[in-house]
């Protein structure tokens, strides 16, 4: 204990890698925490697979009441035993600018990192190392998610440190003489110790809650509810009925009005809809509590969360593409939820990490979202852009030659075969598909100036994505035999962070683009990160 | 931005429209006719023989249901095989100086460009077959990931090995890859 305290003063006081400490060393007891709580999810997330044991057990202990304590005391000493091995033969040390941590109690674990590797770092705070300073730094190393490297307990001024200088090593050592950009990126990064952080975003409760409407977060919940979702039926059940009610009597139709019915279906669906609202809210404020977005030199840092705070670091070079989203909901709001996108790709061995590299800003205004992306892309010019939308041929391709004969064959089969019933379905269902995509055609749409390509599209809400062109990785150019007929053509423009989409569009003008993609590509040699 | 050509015409630029395509190995159609054909018989096969045997005993859903399998999968085979035999003929590909270019499709026709520039690392595939052929597939993968790997199938070994031994050779890779 006493050497870590030391070592993270030392670190403090250090500019060179040579202070970091050398020798291994464990983490902080805190630490017998996290590994308490590990536990506990891997427990609960195998709870399927336990309850065949919990049934036994729980016929044992009413036979045989004096049991449970000595098991109750077994338990507890073997969760202790657990935590505990795992706290044990944690170690980590940091040595000419390597991360080494050995892990685990039965199956070793030994990563060896270097920090030139390291792509991304992490500062996750769960709750209960908040009151004692600690925090847990993770990893993202250049390969896949398993190697992701995490040192558990920290102090956070050490652990704040080691960040800096981690990054710094990192920066230093992406120079590439060659490269106009990197070295841009490398004066940034020398900067960086003189610039203070600058607060580019924050969002208050008001924002999150609004910001649960508009977008559905119950997911956190679900995942966490899911085996009590029985017993929370049951549960509710049992509730109305001790009022009185009877639901299963409420919802036989047979014998009431269709004023009765339609009221009973707007207050179930009220019934339905708001605890789902508030579960919500409740998710977005359990993310997004406390959100920052700052900026340090080239970097963006993003720190938010409730129980858990977390903090995402994007370097500006990494950014691929900004990512602007209003459903229906927001639109009548007038918020905007902006996610800015690195590489997203998974599975691939020199890509730096998983899906949560993404910096989401939740629920800002249009004013604050343009603020944003001016931030990241100076150069946009999202606000004064025209769209030039899709082909009509993408209506006549989707309604015409799709959904008719599929429509036309079903209510051909639907009056052949005698359910007529089956038609107030197929009716409905045809025109507000063919609703769907008169939205999707009204919406897509593309524009570009010297230095981005802007593509607007969505159904009920509306999204815009901006990329620089210098940015673009391979670009495919498709055209179906009957597109060329009317000169028409596909694009896919295939950036880190995934493909982006532009459908039936002038053949001439995807000719152009393309052109003038591959070229800014080739020709300005730029990194894309 | 770092760079601005602005004089340079959309209609100068190097123009995807006009590559000088070259087909691709005529014996990688050809392979691809007979794998299919064998496919097709082997499925026919099948199907005849569980219907018609008497040798030993199987249980009559299996004798009722085998055939019905098998044939289905003769039907897909052969419209692969049919399919396969006019789409090989439009596969191409492209080499300038910096990029690659792959063209396919026989009704949704497609060009997949992969600026070197962007290349991460390169990789030649031959299964027993193409050795046997003396063939290879080119591998090109990009930061765009696993989905949008860009492949050149049925090259000659030795256009394959070229092919590659250009990208390697070529100064962009070496200081983005």
């Amino acid at each position: 204990m006493d050497e870590i305290e030391t070592t993270s003063e030392y670190a403090l006081q250090s500019d060179t890698n040579d202070n970091l400490t050398q020798t291994w060393q464990r983490l902080a007891p805190i630490a017998m925490c996290y590994f308490f709580v590990k536990l506990f999810y891997i427990f609960f997330s195998n709870l399927f697979f336990l309850i065949p044991a919990v049934i036994f057990g729980y016929k044992h202990i009413i036979n045989n009441p004096w049991i449970w304590l000595p098991a109750l005391l077994g338990v507890v000493i073997v969760i202790g035993l657990i935590v505990f091995l795992n706290f044990y033969f944690f170690q980590y040390r940091l040595a000419n600018e390597h991360i080494e941590i050995r892990s685990g109690v039965f199956s070793k674990k030994h990563i060896n990192l270097p920090f030139t590797r390291i792509q991304n770092v992490k500062l996750v705070q769960p709750i209960y190392y908040r009151p004692f300073g600690y925090t847990c730094l993770e990893l993202d190393t250049a390969g896949s998610a398993q190697q992701e490297a995490k040192i558990v307990a920290l102090k956070l001024s050490f652990a704040e440190a080691l960040k800096k200088e981690i990054l710094t090593t990192h920066d230093q050592n992406d120079i590439k003489p060659a490269e106009i950009n990197v070295e841009q990126s490398n004066q940034q990064a020398v900067e960086n110790d003189t610039q203070d952080e600058t607060i580019l975003n924050t969002r208050s409760l008001k924002d999150l809650i609004i910001h649960g409407i508009t977008n559905n977060r119950v997911w956190i919940f679900l995942g966490g509810l899911a085996p009590f979702l029985d017993d929370m039926g049951r549960y509710v059940n049992n509730f109305f009925q001790s009022l009185g009610i009877n639901i299963e009597q409420l919802l036989t139709f047979a014998d009431k009005s269709w004023w009765q019915i339609s009221l009973w279906a707007l207050t179930l669906t009220l019934l339905i809809l708001l605890p789902i609202v508030l579960f919500s809210i409740i998710g977005s404020i359990i993310t997004f509590y406390n959100y920052t977005l700052s900026k340090i030199g080239d970097r963006y840092i993003r720190r938010s969360g409730l129980l858990t705070k977390h903090e995402v670091t994007m370097k500006l070079p990494r950014l691929q593409m900004v990512y602007k989203q209003q459903d229906w909901l927001d639109i009548l709001l007038n918020r905007i939820n902006l996610t800015l996108e690195q590489n997203n790709v998974v599975g691939q061995n020199f890509q730096p990490g998983g899906l949560n590299n993404k910096i989401m800003v939740p629920s800002i205004t249009a004013d604050e979202c343009q603020a944003l992306i001016n931030n990241v892309f100076p150069d946009n010019t999202m606000e004064s852009l025209i769209y030039t939308r899709i082909s009509k041929r993408f209506l006549l391709r989707n309604i015409v030659y799709i959904l008719t004969p599929l429509f036309i064959g079903l209510s051909v089969l639907a009056v052949t075969t005698g359910k007529f019933t089956l038609l107030s379905y197929l009716v409905p269902a045809y025109l507000i598909l063919s609703g769907l995509v008169f939205c999707r055609w009204y919406r897509w749409g593309y524009a570009r100036d010297k230095h981005f390509i802007y593509v607007r599209k969505g159904v009920l809400g509306v999204d815009y994505c901006c990329f620089p062109i210098y940015k673009v990785q391979q670009t495919k150019f498709i055209q179906s035999v009957f597109m060329k007929r009317h000169q028409l053509c596909s694009l896919s423009i295939v950036l880190a962070s995934g493909a982006v989409n532009i459908p039936y569009i002038n053949e001439q003008k995807g000719y152009d683009m393309t052109n003038e993609l591959l070229y800014q590509v080739e020709e300005s040699r730029r990194s894309w990160m | 931005m770092s760079f601005e050509n602005n004089e340079i015409s959309i209609q100068s630029l190097p123009q995807i429209e006009q590559l000088q395509v070259t087909a691709i190995s005529n014996k990688h159609r050809m392979a691809n006719f007979g794998i299919n054909i064998l496919l097709t018989l082997l499925a026919i096969v099948i199907a005849s023989f569980i219907h018609f045997q008497s040798l030993f005993h199987i249980s009559p859903n299996a004798v009722k249901m085998v055939p019905i399998i098998c044939g289905i999968l003769a039907v897909i085979f052969l419209g692969k095989t049919i399919f396969g035999f006019f789409a090989d003929k439009q596969k191409f590909y492209a080499l300038r100086n910096q990029d690659l270019s792959y063209l396919s499709g026989l009704i949704f026709k497609k060009t997949v460009t992969q600026p070197i520039l962007r290349i991460q690392h390169i990789e030649l595939k031959r299964g027993p077959i193409e050795r046997k052929l003396g063939l290879a597939k080119v591998q090109v993968f990009s930061a765009g990931g696993a989905t949008h790997t860009f492949e050149i199938p049925g090259l000659e070994v030795d256009t394959a090995e070229s092919i590659r031994q250009f990208i390697l050779d070529h100064k962009d890779v070496a200081h983005h890859g």
